[in-house]
């Protein structure tokens, strides 16, 4: 018989790690809602920021400041997907659309082996830390790494703050009209490829962020996006693809169904329980949850 | 114009991939597979890995093998099954070689066996424990290494030791995970132990290990068996700490991964206290041949060899012997001759691989230790021997 103690436990659990998976995943919505293009790299982009954040605060910063690295650790991951954006793919976007998604599908993928490649040759298949001088909290019943419970509380002020540029700001409005029509904004006299540029570097400085944010919690390595990519696909697919509501509740959703799973049913299938979920919605309704609204947002 | 540039090209791809050919045809290959990316044991690898190329370089700094140089082919197995499949059959298709070691993750190796008996080449296990990879007594399938049987005794002894009675596994679904974790219900029924084991599992590509352990904190054991490879083996250990469960319940690594380096890097907080399963000690004799290469590994490395780089050394001085009684760089004399030989390794002991009963078919086993951390930081050489069991 199990306990309402772990009852609640896994409850918080399940909502904690789902926001940092609707985090993820967020970026992949936002890019595809702008660009129309998967960013199959997305993981890679995760990884770097978890690797910012280890060497600023193992090397530069220390470990009381792990706060400051975050947002310059973003901030690094950003900059990189501005010149990913203008070298790589503002070339395409310039030509008629026909070939846009197999060119952007094979330069991410490259860019995907690239990233880990030289990920491993520059600091070796090892795992770091950028440790957490952050104490256990106590949320309800259940006791939290300090660092897990900051970068949920980083997440939440993350989605926030996106949400409230994009609902009221002159260039959330902007980006808002791209997600709907392309054409239009070109023809309300906006740079839709500046648009491109902005919306790639935000869209990868979200999985930045992730990654910083989950350095001390899921560890530093070469391939530790890869995981993160997949549930962010799953949520997307639940959420609806250029909803940004729905990647939110998908994440919550995902995490809690995957908690649950593996703490009550069987845990070997953790990652299953995902995967179930997301052919029942793929029946039921296959634009995803928040699909068709997404768009009109 | 163009036409005669082909040819140009032509003749020197010709005479290129000709050259390429003969360069290779005088050296002996030897295959290894470890994994160098995750979801396997990155760590693990890269320290066979270390060993095995010192094996080879001291084998051509004295000459060679029968006159030929030992080139290595390394493949990542990424700690699957599939991938080590895939690169058995280019080590053995493309790069030729007569032998194939290293071998961290028991599925990878039970895998690439099945692939093995056809083929012919045969494998040399360091690191993986599943009792399938000898115990089908496939021709080809040799191994250094503990045994499931004889690392679930050890800690079995450890449990009657400490007087524990209820002990919780958290394993992953692979054939090390479970293949341990059924051996260790086995041996606790036919060896009357009376422990009450609790098992959770878990798919070794998850990153969130807290409902497991939520539940085993549930279940409140007085031991914890960590059956986790890699960064999974890591996680559960912090995420083990965070919910409270470390450092009041004892926590046993199913591994020597706390002997590396890296293991007070990333548990400079949480990391004693813990037991662990080790296959070496400094205490432990080294032959000449272990000595010589702990003297270049620290050269080398700055560092003292753990079990893994001594494992991969040493498989390197086997099959350079076994080469040499066999007389010819051929996969089917090397087998017979590494069934009759009697080789000099790393440690100060024989080995051998008799085609004995059982999982110890091919099979040659180190002694098993469990070692203990007692203070943040420990030197892995100061930690406590709390249990040595042989075979």
């Amino acid at each position: 018989m199990y306990s309402t103690e772990l009852v609640v436990q896994t409850l918080i659990s399940g909502i904690m790690i789902g926001v940092l998976y609707a985090l993820m995943a967020l970026g992949i919505t936002f890019i595809y809602s702008i660009m129309r293009m998967i960013n199959w790299a997305m993981g890679e982009f995760y990884m770097i920021g978890s690797y910012l954040q280890y060497m600023l605060v193992a090397h530069l910063l220390g470990p009381d400041l792990w706060w400051l690295a975050i947002p310059i650790s973003a901030a690094g991951v950003f900059a990189l997907g501005l010149a990913v954006q203008w070298g790589l793919l503002k070339p395409i976007f310039k030509k008629p659309p026909e070939l846009r998604d197999d060119y952007a599908t094979v330069v991410t993928l490259a860019l995907l082996l690239l990233f880990r490649s030289l990920a491993t040759g520059i600091a070796g298949p090892n795992q770091f830390t950028p440790g957490s001088n952050l104490p256990i909290v106590m949320v309800g019943p259940m006791p939290l790494a300090g660092a897990r419970v900051a970068a949920f509380l980083f997440a939440l002020a993350a989605l926030a703050l996106f949400w409230a540029v994009l609902r009221y700001t002159w260039y959330g409005l902007a980006l808002r009209a791209a997600s709907q029509s392309r054409v239009g904004v070109q023809t309300a006299g906006i740079d839709v490829l500046g648009i491109d540029r902005m919306a790639f570097g935000i869209g990868v400085a979200l999985a930045g962020l992730a990654g910083a944010l989950l350095a001390p919690v899921f560890l530093v390595f070469p391939t530790n996006g890869m995981v993160t990519t997949v549930k962010g696909f799953e949520i997307v697919v639940i959420g609806g693809l250029g909803s940004i509501p729905g990647a939110l509740i998908a994440g919550v959703l995902l995490g809690l169904i995957e908690t649950f799973g593996a703490a009550f049913l069987d845990s070997s299938y953790q990652n299953i329980y995902g995967f179930l979920l997301v052919l029942v919605i793929l029946v039921l309704r296959p634009t995803g949850l928040f699909g068709e609204r997404g768009r009109e947002a | 114009m163009i036409r005669r540039n082909f040819v140009v090209a032509g003749a020197l791809a010709t005479g290129l991939l000709s050259f390429g050919v003969a360069a290779q045809a005088q050296d002996i290959g030897i295959g290894l597979i470890v994994p160098l990316s995750a979801p396997g044991d990155p760590t693990g690898g890269q320290l066979i890995r270390r060993g095995a190329e010192i094996g080879v370089d001291m084998i051509n700094a004295q000459g060679g093998v029968m006159g030929r140089k030992l080139k290595l082919f390394v493949q990542d197995s990424q700690g699957t099954p599939q991938a080590g499949v895939a690169a058995y059959r280019r080590l053995v298709t493309e790069d030729k070689v007569v032998a194939v070691t290293g071998f961290f993750h028991s599925s990878v190796s039970i895998a690439v066996n099945e692939v093995a008996k056809e083929m012919g080449v045969p494998t040399l296990a360091l690191q993986a424990s599943a009792s399938d990879i000898t115990a089908k007594k496939y021709d080809i399938a040799f191994r250094t290494h503990a045994v499931d049987p004889a690392r679930v005794s050890a800690w079995m002894e450890l449990i009657k030791k400490k007087g524990y009675k209820k002990v919780a596994i958290i394993a992953e679904t692979t054939d090390y995970g479970i293949g341990l974790t059924e051996e260790t219900i086995a041996q606790n029924k036919s060896g009357n132990f009376g422990v009450d084991i609790m098992k959770v599992t878990f798919d070794n590509k998850a990153t969130d290990f807290t409902p497991q352990l939520l539940q085993i904190k549930n279940f409140k054991p007085d031991l914890v068996l960590n059956i986790g490879v890699g960064q999974p083996m890591d996680l559960i250990i912090d995420q083990a700490t965070t919910i409270g469960l470390l450092p009041g319940t004892p926590m046993l690594i199913s591994y020597d991964a706390p002997t590396r380096p890296q293991y007070w890097k990333l548990h400079e907080k949480n990391g004693s206290g813990v037991f662990f399963i080790a296959y070496y000690s400094p205490k432990s004799p080294l032959s000449d041949l272990g000595q010589a290469f702990n003297k270049a590994y620290r050269e080398k490395f700055n560092e003292d060899p753990v079990y893994g780089a001594l494992n991969g050394f040493g498989a390197i001085m086997i099959l350079s012997q076994a080469l040499k009684n066999a007389g010819a760089a051929d996969p089917k004399a090397l087998i017979k001759a590494l069934e009759s030989g009697t080789f000099k390794s790393w440690p100060d002991a024989a080995v051998t691989f008799p085609r004995a009963d059982g999982v110890y078919w091919h099979n040659w086993v180190p002694p098993i230790l469990i070692l203990q951390y007692t203070k943040p930081g420990q030197d892995w050489k100061d930690a406590d021997v709390v249990v040595t069991y042989t075979k």
